[in-house]
């Protein structure tokens, strides 16, 4: 088992520096953006030449590298990261009818900045990577790290994820039908059924190790499939418990990225409804929104839940069974079509 | 460990549509630098690039037999390139679809090949176009997804220009791991304006076919293209035919600058002494190394250095890239083949453009088609960020 240690979050919620789950803030104009700490670590110069993704990615990852500053690889899950330099470069071309440009949008444009970043301000040459596949990046980081820590037992490794909604995404995405299109509150994303949910953010930063000792959680496993057929996913999910189940036992929790969206209340439903009566069951996207390395916001929640011995009541849809929460399992999915479990647990 | 074999392999390039064509014209010195002639930009006829011989709506109609108006070409390179490798594999449809079967891409383009699109909807002018889910990176992998109906781990990687190099040796991880049994990887890139303006901004792109190692180069031509490969574990072989062994790699960061290698070209050299030594060779094993070689200022250099510090004799050497011209996100797939075919057949593929050496490294590459008796091959990719990485092919 891979374990977790000093994980940071930076999100629409209060979490980072201070963690304060009992109160939610609430979303602006339909978008949940974070709240974006000072970030005293990183010199002026060098932050305002910063997207706002590789920004918070940095900040978040100062306090770990504080106390690891040479972790033995940098793994980062981003699926848009560098979008508002991107489009910025993007209009400059066709503005300017490709005449003569700066380059500086175009260097920060590129989805590696957030993990080179960090290498290049810790002078940090180990393993460096960007995984972008969409709605499933993070999940790809974390698999990754499992297998580093497995080839190197002894290593640790920084794991995050960065995504922001940039005028950009949000327009592209909002024409794709994605989002709600009347006006709505993050607290009410679940009392009406419609098409569309909120859009979110965030950057979650962990350092990962073979260590239980001080550790904030395990990762035990991490399963992923593309599909959009409900009965695939309950035979995935099927398989998922029994790998890693008793027969009879449960997860003492069930998270999952249900996200307002009507859409994707077939999956959740079916998700839920194969676990038993007693498994309750708690929701995350009213506090993040909905972006594609969301299911690293519902890890750090885990974490929370872990390390207080409750679940914040505005978590909580289904109540369940009270005793103590040792394993929990994200379900995430990402617009229908990419759909993951993770199952993490208490040390 | 059970070692990883390559059993099929595709590709399409500005040299050809498919890995025996690309042969073909690398033995005959066959360049695809030149003018553009099919994608719309303001450069055309200014800078040589190495554009895949086809419009994109003959792409579409060798894939799909008609137009398909979703699939952007960075997709449609990528579905030829892997529909080769899969049919070259002889995968059955039960191994395609089975959940043992992963995929991973890469990319750094994915769909902003289409820029005036884009730019019509990330600037919300008007109603959508039909390509508003397939600008992102893993729109790529998801169209191959699709297509060839993946069920088992997916992943898209962007590390710069070394997107393909990782997608080959994650993939590789993978099966190690036992997340899967094989794994198509490679990657894929198409022209486009965000490219070609960007790299343009920072004066790197050159106004000449590329000089990769020469004293007097003068920057690189932007290529496009896509390859894949199908590996597999050698118990899963069972007599069946595969080209290499994949024997090692390495994956480093340079830590120096966003945009430039460091001068003496660290991470470079430590990918390249990761990949030695993850293989269990010797530097003295390694029969020749298929180079970054973009053709700029800084690369060549750096990376010329870094070869003379692992090396006591820099073994041959050439940059294919003065084939392809540079396909970044796909590069490190497009050069694995050609140093599998390199060993497969036991010939090297020459440098072209190149007169003088520089004078500092005084190294010269190779610089016409020879048969050569052969092992071991390295081959290098960097990128923006710092992200170097290195892959050792070796005969079966």
């Amino acid at each position: 088992m891979a374990y977790f240690h000093l994980p940071v979050c930076i999100s629409p919620q209060n979490s980072f520096p201070e963690v304060d789950l009992y109160q939610i803030r609430e979303s602006k104009n339909n978008l949940l953006e974070v709240m974006e700490p000072a970030y005293p670590g990183i010199p002026a110069a060098a932050r305002r030449r910063m997207g706002k993704s590789v920004r918070m990615a940095v900040g978040a990852a100062l306090p770990i590298l504080e106390k690891f500053p040479q972790p033995d690889g940098i793994i980062i899950a981003t699926a848009n990261g560098g979008m508002e330099d991107c489009i910025k470069f993007l209009n400059q071309i066709v503005e300017y009818n490709e005449g003569l440009l700066t380059p500086a949008n175009f260097v920060q444009s590129t989805s590696n900045a957030a993990a080179s970043q960090i290498a290049l301000v810790t002078k940090n040459h180990n393993y460096n990577i960007t995984h972008v596949h969409r709605g499933l990046a993070f999940e790809n980081a974390l698999m990754d790290t499992m297998m580093l820590l497995k080839e190197n037992k002894d290593a640790g490794y920084l794991l995050g994820s960065t995504d922001v909604i940039s005028a950009y995404n949000y327009n592209i995405d909002r024409n794709a039908g994605c989002f709600r299109d009347e006006l709505i509150l993050n607290t009410h994303l679940f009392q009406s059924k419609a098409k569309g949910t909120i859009p979110g953010e965030g950057a979650f930063m962990v350092m990962m190790n073979n260590q239980k000792m001080g550790a904030s959680a395990g990762l035990n496993s991490v399963k992923t499939i593309h599909s959009i057929d409900p009965l695939t996913i309950l035979k995935t999910l099927e398989k998922f418990l029994s790998e890693n189940f008793m027969p009879g036992e449960w997860p003492d929790l069930l998270l999952t990225g249900e996200d307002g969206d009507e859409r994707l209340l077939p999956y959740i439903d079916i998700v839920e409804s194969s676990m038993d009566k007693c498994v309750p069951v708690a929701r995350f996207k009213h506090f993040c929104g909905d972006y594609c390395t969301a299911s690293s916001f519902a890890c750090w929640i885990s974490m929370q839940i872990f390390e207080t011995g409750t679940i914040p009541e505005l978590l909580i849809k289904k109540r369940g069974a009270t005793k103590p929460v040792r394993k929990i399992l994200i379900y995430n999915n990402f617009r229908g079509a990419q759909h993951a479990f993770i199952l993490v647990s208490a040390v | 460990m059970s070692r990883i074999f390559i059993t099929g392999m595709g590709l399409i390039s500005a040299i050809g549509d498919s890995v025996e064509e690309n042969r073909i014209s690398l033995q005959h010195g066959r360049s695809g630098i030149g003018d553009i002639q099919f994608y719309q930009t303001a450069h055309a006829g200014k800078l040589p690039s190495a554009e895949v011989k086809y419009s994109t709506e003959e792409l579409n109609k060798k894939i799909f037999g008609r137009r398909n108006p979703t699939i952007t070409r960075t997709s449609l390179l990528a579905l030829h390139a892997a529909g080769e490798a899969i049919e070259d594999s002889g995968l059955t449809k039960e191994a395609i679809h089975s959940p043992d079967t992963a995929l991973v891409g890469a990319t750094t383009v994915g769909g902003m090949c289409l820029t005036d699109e884009l730019y019509h909807d990330a600037n919300a002018k008007g109603g959508g176009t039909p390509y508003l889910s397939s600008y992102d990176y893993a729109s790529v992998t998801m169209a191959m997804q699709e297509r060839f109906g993946i069920s088992g781990e997916i992943s898209t990687i962007n590390t710069a220009c070394s997107s393909s190099a990782n997608s080959i040796l994650y993939g590789a991880r993978l099966i190690r791991h036992g997340f899967a049994r094989r794994v198509i990887v490679g990657g894929a890139e198409s022209l486009a304006k965000f490219t070609i303006n960007g790299f343009n901004a920072l004066n790197i792109l050159s106004s000449k076919p590329c000089a990769p190692f020469d004293r007097d180069r003068s920057g690189l031509n932007l290529g496009e293209g896509a390859a894949f490969l199908v590996l597999e574990r050698e118990e899963d072989l069972k007599g069946k035919k595969s080209y290499a062994i994949l024997s090692g790699f390495g994956n480093k960061n340079d830590a120096y600058h966003p945009s430039s290698n460091s001068p003496e070209g660290l991470g470079p050299f430590l990918s390249m002494k990761e990949a030695l030594e993850s293989s269990g060779l010797n530097e003295r094993d390694i029969n020749y190394i298929n180079a970054h070689g973009t053709g700029t200022e800084n690369n060549d250099e750096t990376e010329s250095r870094a070869m003379i510090r692992l090396f006591e004799k820099v073994p041959p050497f050439s940059s294919t890239k003065s084939f392809t011209g540079h396909t970044l996100g796909a590069a490190g797939a497009v050069e694995a083949v050609y140093s599998i075919l390199s060993l497969v057949h036991q010939e090297l593929y020459p440098s072209l453009s190149f007169q003088n050496p520089i004078p500092e490294t005084g190294l010269i590459p190779v610089l016409q088609f020879i048969k050569k008796p052969m092992q071991h091959i390295m081959s290098n990719s960097f990128g923006f960020g710092g992200n170097c990485s290195t892959l050792i092919f070796s005969k079966t």
